[in-house]
C-alpha cells in the first residue's frame, strides 16, 4: 500500500458523499423554516424567512430539550462503559478460552437477540416494575450494559486473533487476566472503538424502551422529549423536530470523530512475535 | 495462487479452538462471561421467556395478567391460515434479501476505500456514518420529501434517465423506497465495522503476496476477504435481525401501505400486538419469525466454518 | 448532573424482591401513591389542559393536579395501558380510540360512574342512548365524552367569490361534487376529498349488520367510487400527493396555500386559521354543513375524548370532582384546541373567541359559523359497537388508498374490506 494520498481516488467518494449529504442539507434547511413551508412543493431548499426561533424554542423555555439531552448523555455514557467492559470480556472468552458447551451457549446467546425487541416491551415493563426499576433511568441503563450484539462483535474479532500469543504468554507464566488485558485487549482497540460508537448511537436513539419504561417527563430522554413537538392529532411540528434532531446529532458526531482516530493498525501484532 | 501466500494465510484465519498447548481452566472462561451472561439473563432472558409463554395464549394486554387465556396451538394454526402473515413473510424476504447484501457489499467497498490515505478522510468517514445516527423521525420526514414523485430531488435526478417511480405513493415502489433508505442508513454502519476490522489485516501476508507478485484481486480474495469473514458474518446476522425487527421507519412513513405493500413481518406484528390488541397472536408471530431468522442465522453461521481456510 | 442513584445494596435488594415477586405472580408492585391527583391525557398541556388544571386548583385549593401527556398513537396508548395495568399512579385518564375504549372499559380499568352520573341533574344527558355521549359496558357508564366534534365543510371566501359560487346552506353529495368541479382552477383543486358518504347515509355503527359486517351496503362502494372519480376528473386532491406528502396529517398547510378549496374537516383544525404569524394567509373562511346523501343527514363527527377514572385510584372522589369540573365549568380552556364541550355549557361568545381567536371577524365569516356550528344541531354518529374496530379501520384505509391511487377497482376493494371485516367481527364475537 502506498503511503501518500492519491487525491484522485477521493473523487468518486466525494461525489457519493454529496449524494449522502443531500438529506442533511434538507434537514438543516427545514430546521430553519416555518412549519407551513416544510412540506411546500416544489421543495424549498433555502428557508424564507429564516426561522431562527426554532432553535431558541428547542433550547430554552418549557419545551427545552436540554435537560433531556443531559439525561441522554448520562444514560449513554453508563451504557457504553458497561457494554464495553462486559462485551469485551465475554466476547474474548467465547472466542479464545475453552470450556464445555461454549459454542452451544453462544448460539443460545445469539438466539436471544433474534426475538423481536418490540415483543419484549410489555414483559419488560411488568418485570421491571416488580424490580422497582420502572420510571427510573436505570431501567434504560441496566439492560443496555449487557448486550448480546456487543459480545458477538467482540467474539468475531477475537476469533481471528492467533492463539499462539496466549500460548507463548502462558508459557512465561502469565495468568489469564494478564493474557487478556496485556496481549489481546490492545489489539482490539479499533473494534472496541467501533463498538463504543455503536453502543452510543443505540442508546442515544432508543425510543421504544424509554417510551414504555419512563412516565415522568422529568426523566425523559432526548427521543422522548421530541414528542413535545407532536400534537394530539399526530402532527409533527417539522421545524422544531428538525432543529432538535440537528442538535442531537452533535454529541454522536463528537464521539465518532474522537473514536474513529483509534482506527489505526495495532502494531503489537508483529511486535510480539 | 502461490503457495507461500496460502501457507501464510492459514496462520491467521478463523480458528474456533485455542489450539494445542496449555489450556486455561474452564471455569476461568465462565468467569469472563459471567458479568455479561448474568445481565443478559436478568434483563433479557427472563422477559423473553414470557414472550414464548404468551405465544400460546389469547391475551389483549389491557386485561392484565389475569386476562391471559391459554389456547394451546390455536395461534399457530391461525398463523398458518393467515394471508396477512404470508404476505408479510414474502415482503420481508424481499426486503431483507435485497437490502442486506447490498448494504454489506457497499459497506465493504466503502470500508476499504476509507481505509486508504485520502484527502479529507476523517470527514468522509463521518459523512457516510451520519445516516446511522440521525433519529428516525427526521429521517422519515426528509425522505418523504426527497422521494416525492412529482417534485422530490430523487425523481428530479432520475428524470435524466426517464424514470419517475411513484415511491411511497405506489404499492409497487413503496418497498423499493424503503430498501433504498435501509441501504443509505446501513452502509455507514457496515463500513465502520469493516474499517475497524481492516486495522487487523495481516500485513506480513500482503508483503508475502507482493513478493509473489499477486494482483490486487488475488490479494483481496485470498487475504483480505478471509480475514474479514468473521466480521462479514457479524454484519449479515445483525442486519438480518435488524431488518426483520425494524418497524419504526415503516410506522412513520408508510404505516404498512399503500394497501399492505410495506407490511413486513415486524410491522404486521406491531399492528396485531399494539393496534389490534392481539398480544398473544403477536407473540406467536414473533416466535415463528424467531425460528425463521434462527435458521437463516445458523446457515450464515455454518458458512463461517465452510468457507474459511483451514489448518 | 445528579440523578437519583441506587446504591448497590438497593439494587441487590430490588433484584431479590423482584425475583420473589416474579415467583408470586399477581402481587403488584404499585409503589407509593402521591397526594397529587394524577391525570393522563393526549392533548399537550399547553393546548388547554394546563389551564383547566389551574382553574381547578384555584376552585378547589385542597387538591393538587399533575397532568401527564401521552402521545395518542398506538405506542403511546401502549404506554398508558401498561401503566394502568401495572398499577402506576394514575387517577384520571383519557381515551380517544374506540378500540381502547371498549377494551379498557371491559377489562376493569374504569370506575363504574353510573350512580354518580344519575345523581347529578347536570349530567343527565350522558344517559341518553339515542345520541350516546357515554360509553356503556353492560349497561354501566364507564366513560364520558368530554368533546363534541361536528364535521363541516370550509370554503375559501376569496376563491369562492372569484368563482361566483354560492355558499350552500344545505346541499347533496352530487352538489358537493359539482361545486368542487366548478371551483377547480389551474392552480386550485376543488376539494381535498369526499366526506364519508356511507357515514352520512347510515349513521352510527355503520360497519355492523347483525353479527356480520355491513359492507354489502352500496354506500360503501359509492364512497370509494365518488372519491376515485373525483380524483380522476381533477376535482379532488390526487391521492398520490396525499400519500407522498402525508397530507392527511397536514391538510391545513395546503388549504392555507390554496392548493385545494373545499375542506371537509372538524373544529380541531380551526386553530390554524387565525394565526397570522405561524400560518399567514389573506382570505376569510366560511362554513357549510356536510352534504346529505339520499336524504340522510348524519354528521360524520362524533362525541369523543372520553374521560375515565382508574379503579385503582385511592382518591376516586377527588378524581370525580376533577372529571365533573372538566365536563362542566372547567371546559372553556379546551375550546382553544378545538374541543367543543359535550354539555354545551359555554356561551356563544366563549366559543367564538375560544375557537376562532381574538379577532373572529378578521379570519372567518362568522355568520356562517353561527349557522353551521352554533345554531345547528348536527346528528353526531358515535359508534358503540366496536368489535374488530381497529382491524376494520385498517382494512378500510388500505383499500381506500389502493382505490384512490387508481390501482384497484372500488368493487374489488370493498369486497376485500368485507372479507377482513367479517373475519374480524367473527373472531371478536367468539373470544368475548
Amino acid at each position: 500500500m502506498t503511503k501518500r494520498a492519491k487525491w484522485y481516488w477521493g473523487i468518486p467518494l466525494w461525489i457519493l458523499a454529496i449524494a449522502f449529504l443531500a438529506p442533511f442539507a434538507w434537514m438543516l434547511s427545514t430546521a430553519l423554516k416555518q412549519d407551513v413551508d416544510a412540506y411546500k412543493i416544489p421543495m424549498q431548499w433555502i428557508p424564507d424567512p429564516f426561522q431562527w426561533d426554532n432553535f431558541s424554542t428547542v433550547l430554552s423555555g418549557a419545551t427545552s430539550v436540554l435537560p433531556a439531552f443531559g439525561r441522554s448523555v448520562f444514560v449513554a455514557v453508563l451504557r457504553v462503559a458497561g457494554e464495553l467492559i462486559t462485551a469485551t470480556m465475554a466476547g474474548y472468552a467465547f472466542a479464545r478460552m475453552s470450556f464445555k458447551g461454549r459454542d452451544k451457549l453462544f448460539l443460545v446467546y445469539l438466539a436471544t437477540a433474534i426475538i423481536p425487541a418490540q415483543l419484549l416491551l410489555v414483559p419488560r415493563f411488568i418485570y421491571f416494575q416488580k424490580l422497582g426499576l420502572y420510571d427510573t433511568l436505570w431501567a434504560l441503563i441496566l439492560p443496555g450494559m449487557f448486550t448480546v450484539l456487543g459480545t458477538f462483535l467482540m467474539r468475531q474479532f477475537f476469533v481471528s486473533q492467533p492463539a499462539e500469543f496466549a500460548e507463548a504468554a502462558r508459557m512465561d507464566g502469565a495468568n489469564e487476566w494478564r493474557v487478556f488485558t496485556r496481549i489481546y485487549l490492545p489489539l482490539a482497540t479499533p473494534v472496541i472503538s467501533a463498538l463504543g460508537i455503536l453502543a452510543f448511537v443505540w442508546s442515544w436513539n432508543d425510543y421504544e424502551t424509554p417510551l414504555v419504561l419512563i412516565s415522568n417527563p422529568e426523566r425523559y430522554t432526548l427521543p422522548l422529549s421530541l414528542t413535545n413537538f407532536v400534537d394530539e392529532q399526530g402532527q409533527i411540528a417539522p421545524g422544531l423536530t428538525m432543529a432538535a434532531s440537528v442538535i442531537s446529532i452533535v454529541p454522536v458526531l463528537i464521539v465518532f470523530v474522537v473514536l474513529q482516530r483509534r482506527f489505526i493498525a495495532a502494531m503489537t501484532h508483529t511486535g510480539i512475535k | 495462487m502461490a503457495t507461500a501466500t496460502v501457507v501464510a494465510a492459514e496462520r491467521t484465519t478463523v480458528r474456533a479452538d485455542p489450539g494445542p498447548g496449555i489450556k486455561p481452566k474452564g471455569w476461568i472462561g465462565l468467569l469472563f462471561i459471567a458479568p455479561n451472561l448474568l445481565g443478559v439473563i436478568a434483563f433479557t432472558l427472563i422477559p423473553l421467556i414470557s414472550v414464548i409463554v404468551l405465544a400460546f395464549t389469547d391475551w389483549n394486554l389491557v386485561s392484565g395478567l389475569g386476562g391471559i387465556k391459554f389456547n394451546g396451538l390455536d395461534n399457530f394454526i391461525a398463523i398458518a391460515r393467515d394471508p396477512g402473515f404470508w404476505s408479510a413473510v414474502g415482503l420481508t424476504l424481499v426486503y431483507v434479501g435485497v437490502s442486506v447484501p447490498l448494504t454489506v457489499m457497499l459497506g465493504l467497498g466503502l470500508g476499504i476505500a476509507l481505509n486508504r490515505p485520502l484527502p479529507g478522510r476523517a470527514v468522509l468517514r463521518a459523512i457516510f456514518f451520519l445516516p446511522y445516527i440521525v433519529n428516525i423521525v427526521a429521517i422519515g420526514m426528509t425522505w418523504l420529501m426527497l422521494m416525492n414523485p412529482k417534485a422530490g430531488l430523487v425523481n428530479q435526478v432520475l428524470d435524466v434517465f426517464g424514470l419517475q417511480p411513484g415511491w411511497f405513493a405506489s404499492s409497487h415502489w413503496a418497498l423499493p423506497a424503503l430498501i433504498v433508505m435501509a441501504v443509505w442508513g446501513g452502509v455507514g454502519y457496515c463500513s465502520l465495522i469493516y474499517l475497524s476490522a481492516l486495522q487487523d489485516a495481516p500485513r506480513q501476508l500482503y508483503e508475502a503476496a507482493d513478493i509473489d507478485g499477486a494482483g490486487v484481486w488475488a490479494k483481496f480474495r485470498v487475504i483480505t476477504w478471509p480475514s474479514l469473514l468473521p466480521t462479514t458474518i457479524f454484519l449479515l446476522v445483525t442486519l438480518i435481525i435488524g431488518a426483520s425487527q425494524g418497524f419504526g421507519l415503516i410506522a412513520l412513513i408508510t404505516a404498512g401501505g399503500p394497501g399492505d405493500s410495506t407490511t413486513t413481518i415486524s410491522y404486521y406484528m406491531y399492528q396485531t400486538g399494539f393496534q389490534f390488541y392481539r398480544f398473544g397472536y403477536a407473540s406467536a408471530i414473533g416466535l415463528v419469525t424467531f425460528v425463521g431468522v434462527l435458521v437463516l442465522t445458523l446457515v450464515t453461521w455454518r458458512a463461517q466454518r465452510g468457507r474459511a481456510l483451514h489448518d | 448532573m445528579r440523578r437519583k442513584r441506587f446504591s448497590r445494596r438497593e439494587v441487590l435488594a430490588g433484584l431479590g424482591a423482584g425475583a420473589l415477586a416474579s415467583v408470586v405472580p399477581g402481587c403488584s408492585g404499585g409503589g407509593a401513591r402521591s397526594a397529587v391527583l394524577q391525570v393522563w391525557g393526549g392533548v399537550p398541556a399547553a393546548s388547554g389542559p394546563a389551564n383547566v388544571v389551574k382553574a381547578f386548583e384555584q376552585r378547589f385549593p385542597q387538591y393538587k393536579v399533575n397532568y401527564t401527556r401521552f402521545v395518542n398513537d398506538a405506542r403511546g396508548n401502549l404506554k398508558l395501558d401498561t401503566a394502568l395495568q401495572g398499577g402506576v399512579d394514575i387517577d384520571v385518564y383519557f381515551t380517544y380510540s374506540p378500540a381502547s375504549l371498549a377494551l379498557r372499559a371491559g377489562s376493569g380499568l374504569a370506575v363504574d360512574l353510573t350512580d354518580r352520573v344519575t345523581q347529578d341533574p347536570q349530567l343527565k344527558v350522558f344517559l341518553d342512548t339515542d345520541q350516546p355521549r357515554a360509553y356503556l359496558d353492560n349497561g354501566r357508564v364507564k366513560a364520558l365524552a368530554t368533546a363534541r366534534e361536528p364535521f363541516f365543510v370550509l370554503f375559501n371566501e376569496k376563491l369562492r367569490q372569484q368563482a361566483g359560487v354560492d355558499l350552500p346552506q344545505q346541499w347533496t353529495i352530487d352538489e358537493y361534487r359539482a361545486t368542487a368541479k366548478k371551483l377547480t382552477t389551474a392552480n386550485t383543486i376543488g376539494a381535498y376529498t369526499v366526506p364519508d358518504v356511507a357515514r352520512i347515509a347510515l349513521g352510527p355503527n355503520y360497519w355492523y349488520d347483525g353479527d356480520r359486517s355491513n359492507f354489502g351496503d352500496p354506500h360503501f362502494e359509492q364512497n370509494f367510487r365518488i372519491g376515485q372519480d373525483m380524483i380522476r376528473e381533477g376535482s379532488a386532491f390526487p391521492w398520490t400527493e396525499v400519500l407522498a406528502r402525508h397530507l392527511d396529517s397536514y391538510q391545513q398547510n395546503s388549504f392555507l396555500g390554496e392548493e385545494f378549496h373545499l375542506w371537509s374537516t372538524a373544529p380541531f383544525n380551526l386553530r390554524y386559521l387565525y394565526d397570522p404569524k405561524k400560518f399567514p394567509h389573506d382570505f376569510k373562511v366560511s362554513f357549510a354543513p356536510p352534504p346529505t346523501v339520499d336524504g340522510q343527514d348524519w354528521n360524520g363527527g362524533s362525541y369523543n375524548n372520553f374521560v375515565m377514572v382508574n379503579p385503582k385510584s385511592p382518591k376516586v372522589d377527588a378524581a370525580w370532582e376533577f372529571v365533573k369540573f372538566w365536563l362542566t365549568e372547567g371546559s372553556t380552556p379546551m375550546l382553544a384546541g378545538g374541543k367543543l364541550p359535550t354539555l354545551g355549557n359555554v356561551t356563544d361568545d366563549q366559543v367564538l373567541t375560544g375557537m376562532l381567536g381574538k379577532e373572529p371577524e378578521k379570519y372567518f365569516d362568522v355568520d356562517s359559523f353561527r349557522r353551521v356550528v352554533l345554531d345547528a344541531e348536527p346528528k353526531l354518529a358515535t359508534d358503540t359497537r366496536l368489535a374488530g374496530f381497529p382491524e376494520i379501520t385498517l382494512a378500510v384505509k388500505q383499500q381506500k388508498d389502493l382505490c384512490w391511487l387508481g390501482e384497484k377497482d372500488p368493487g374489488a376493494a370493498i369486497r376485500e374490506v368485507r372479507r377482513v371485516a367479517d373475519a374480524a367481527i367473527a373472531r371478536n364475537e367468539r373470544s368475548s
